[in-house]
């Protein structure tokens, strides 16, 4: 079975997503952790998987599917918004 | 359901679920009439399209400009990388979608997501102030 991912969902030209990169490089370097990164509006494939996580997704996002959107396969918890911090994803990560 | 009407005086054109009691455009009173989509062409023409980040950003400030309640992000770069996204999801997408959001690929529910879009309701937006990209803000906020 394939490992569970830490999925990061994110937009090319998205401001939060742009603030939010050096922070993700901070949590990477800090718990060893590798996100993955999907875009999702220059790759439609990873907006299907995006899509297909809707109903996890949508809500953290107050309704719409919106980026920044980190999404943790092992517990299928979602977070989302332009307020993430590194607490945030830490614990998001922890589950 | 929203239906097309023609001002009768000034031929201004309307899309919406009533005929408006008063034109827009000359000021004449109950002067809307039933439509429809070929007559309205005709009438609107061939309009300059918004299809790069300069007219994209005009429009956003003259929305901006007439609303008492909201207004562009003072932050230049954040108008201009949005504006770029707009411009790139029109080309890719077929419509100046939402750079922050992603499209359902229902084309009716994306309505939904061009911007500006109906913004006043996101939750987002009544807890910050911001829309969910922060590209408009309310009036008395930084
Ligand atoms: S959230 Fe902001 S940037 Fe996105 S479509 Fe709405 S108004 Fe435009």
């Amino acid at each position: 079975m394939s490992e569970k991912r830490l999925i990061w969902f994110h937009g090319r030209e998205c401001p939060h997503c742009r603030k939010l990169e050096p922070v993700v490089d901070q949590f990477e370097s800090e718990t060893g952790t590798k996100l993955e990164r999907l875009e999702v509006w220059h790759n439609e494939a990873n907006a299907q998987v995006m899509r297909s996580l809707a109903d996890a997704i949508a809500p953290a996002c107050g309704g719409d599917l919106g980026v920044p959107a980190f999404y943790n396969e092992n517990t299928g918890k979602a977070i989302c918004g332009g307020r993430i911090d590194l607490a945030m994803l830490l614990s998001w990560a922890k589950g | 359901m929203k239906e097309l009407w023609r001002c009768h005086v000034c031929n201004d054109v309307h899309l919406g679920s009533k005929a408006p009691g008063v034109c827009p455009t000359c000021g004449a009173r109950n002067a809307f009439v039933l439509s429809d989509l070929d007559e309205a062409l005709e009438i609107i023409g061939k309009q300059p399209a918004l299809d790069d980040q300069a007219k994209v950003m005009a429009a956003w400030k003259r929305f901006s400009d007439q609303s008492a309640t909201v207004r562009l992000t003072s932050k230049a770069d954040e108008v201009e990388l949005l504006s770029k996204g707009v411009v790139e999801n029109l080309k890719g997408k077929g419509q100046r979608y939402c750079p922050c959001r992603i499209t359902t690929g229902d084309p009716g529910k994306d309505l939904a997501l061009i911007c500006p879009c109906n913004f006043l309701k996101q939750p987002a937006y009544k807890e910050t102030g911001e829309c969910w990209c922060g590209l408009f803000v309310k009036r008395d906020e930084k």
